[in-house]
């Protein structure tokens, strides 16, 4: 997937709400930022806080009963909606669960045959996003996805989803209930994209991960933005992180505990052990 | 989520506080006198009963809507099958219809009871939780336990899937959102390509529903579940006055309905 040309993210005053038997839930109000191509955004927030709902709406899944989201500077109304909506690749929480083919390389093709691509395009893709999420295409192709191990059937899910070349990659909570070294390899395959040029939102309660991976981060609280932007990491930022029940990175704190300045604090254990020597 | 056909409304009316014993019984023996006589006269006498019920109840008349509106299409195709298809002395023919007011009568009267039966119905799942039922029908089916018929057992797997309904919808949901992501469609195309559209639904749907109903099991056995045994209830059933009250006027409805 190398080079791809990221696709640049904004929303304006996007609103929301469920339906429900009584009265409408608002999941989103008012929320609003802008995300440039090729970087990488930390999406928190507690639970709740209408992080999955975001995600949806900008898939396209949900219309937003306000505002607007632009990929690519065009809104909803724009012609070009539709196509651009296909380039947004969208992998849920647990997407194991939506594993329905009796081959690793069945369940991968599903997406891009629905683009309508051709056969042999098709299969080029399959290989590639195989071989991306660590998953050999020769060893795994043909292998059942249910007689996968539960770290391997999340990285082929995530198959499924880069084998459809998404410029905007939506991930929500993609760390939950893995082992840390399928976290590990989950981390370098995002990394790789990133490095690759997609853009990437990544909803998580995972800080370190978040640190270690994102540019930015957008802060969720009851459906509102509660902080956007670069990662504050004064003692406002951590007030902030607090009240939606999560902590200041790992890497941070040390950073401040050890009397350095947290401005200087190192994305990966990696660049502070050669900081620290 | 929209709520199933005729869901459980919360609410603490003498209708919600009956036994649910009681109210089973009435509103089966109500529907079977309903289908005791062909007359608009008892149809009347039951639509009372069931609206004066429904009102007491004090559930918003829009759930019986909702609970009515996905039958619908049944009590409209009930009607139109009357009207088109009953013999008698036709005022209107064509190709191979025959319009008469007896068939135009019969059909009222048809879609009516319908809608009158789904009234008496109605009030049963709106007030009474499922629980609460299948707790009832255990108890009222005791007396085939003699026969063997595992009574308590199929009472804990009617109230494990009515429990497991909403969290089924919720998942179903879930895929059917995850293969939209991938670009399944699941709108568009004839009966045939939808069907076929909803295998990457239903895979995960069985798959997720079997390892599930695995997990249960053996955390039900963890718990010392087992099966055969008669069990003691935490909020047993207690019949009362107000439910000698109810099966008197269930009687003396019926009476009137089967009279006039």
């Amino acid at each position: 997937m190398s080079d791809v040309r990221g696709m640049t993210l904004a929303c304006r005053a996007v609103g929301f709400s469920y339906e429900e038997a009584d009265a409408p839930i608002p999941a989103l109000r008012n929320v609003g930022f802008e995300l440039d191509a090729g970087l990488s955004l930390a999406l928190l927030g507690a639970s709740g806080s209408g992080k999955s709902t975001l995600l949806q709406v900008i898939k396209g899944l949900d219309e937003p009963e306000a505002g607007d989201v632009l990929l690519d500077g065009a809104g909803l109304d724009d012609a070009s909606c539709r196509d651009l909506r296909r380039q947004v690749g969208l992998v849920f929480q647990a997407p194991e669960l939506q594993l329905f083919a009796t081959s690793a390389r069945e369940d991968v093709a599903f997406g891009p045959r629905r683009l309508g691509w051709s056969e042999a395009e098709v299969a080029a893709t399959v290989d590639e996003a195989l071989d991306l999420v660590g998953l050999p295409p020769g060893e795994f192709g043909g292998r059942h996805p249910y007689a996968l191990s539960g770290g391997e059937q999340r990285r082929l899910a995530l198959a499924g989803v880069l084998a459809m070349r998404p410029r905007l990659l939506l991930l929500d909570e993609p760390f939950v209930s893995l082992d840390p070294a399928t976290r590990r390899e989950l981390a370098r395959i995002l990394s790789q994209l990133r490095s690759d040029g997609v853009t990437l939102v990544l909803a998580t309660h995972d800080v370190d991960l978040a640190w270690a991976l994102c540019d930015q981060l957008l802060v969720l609280d009851e459906g509102a933005v509660a902080a956007a932007g670069a990662w504050d990491l004064g003692e406002d930022g951590r007030r902030l992180l607090a009240a939606s029940r999560l902590r200041e990175p790992f890497l941070v704190e040390l950073w401040r505990r050890l009397g350095r300045d947290p401005a200087d604090a190192p994305r990966t254990l990696a660049e502070a052990a050669e900081m620290l020597s | 989520m929209r709520p199933a056909v005729a869901q459980y409304y919360p609410g603490d009316s003498v209708i919600h506080r009956l036994d649910p014993r009681a109210k089973f019984v009435a509103v089966t023996a109500l529907a079977i006198a309903l289908f005791v006589r062909d007359s608009f006269a008892a149809l009347a006498v039951f639509a009372v009963a069931g609206a004066a019920a429904y009102a007491l109840s004090g559930v918003p008349a829009a759930w019986f809507w909702r609970a009515f509106r996905p039958l619908l299409w049944l009590v409209g195709l009930t009607f139109l099958a009357q009207v088109l298809f009953a013999p008698g002395a036709a005022f209107l023919s064509f190709w191979i219809f025959h319009v008469s007011w007896e068939g135009l009568e019969f059909a009222a009267f048809l879609s009516l009871r319908l809608v009158v039966l789904v009234l008496i119905g109605s009030v049963l799942t709106l007030t009474t939780p499922p629980l609460a039922l299948t707790d009832g029908l255990a108890w009222l089916g005791r007396p085939l336990r003699k026969l063997h018929v595992p009574t308590d057992e199929l009472a804990l797997m009617v109230t494990i899937a009515l429990r497991f309904i909403p969290t089924l919808l919720m998942e179903l949901d879930q895929i059917m959102r995850a293969q939209r992501a991938r670009g399944a469609d699941f709108a568009s195309g004839g009966p045939i390509r939808r069907a076929r559209a909803l295998v990457p639904v239903l895979t995960p749907l069985f798959v997720l529903s079997f390892r599930r109903a695995d997990e249960l099991a053996l955390a039900m056995e963890a718990r010392c579940y087992r099966p055969g045994i008669v069990r003691t209830r935490l909020h047993p059933l207690r019949a009362g006055a107000r439910d000698a009250v109810l099966l008197a006027v269930t009687a003396a409805v019926i009476a009137a309905g089967l009279l006039v």
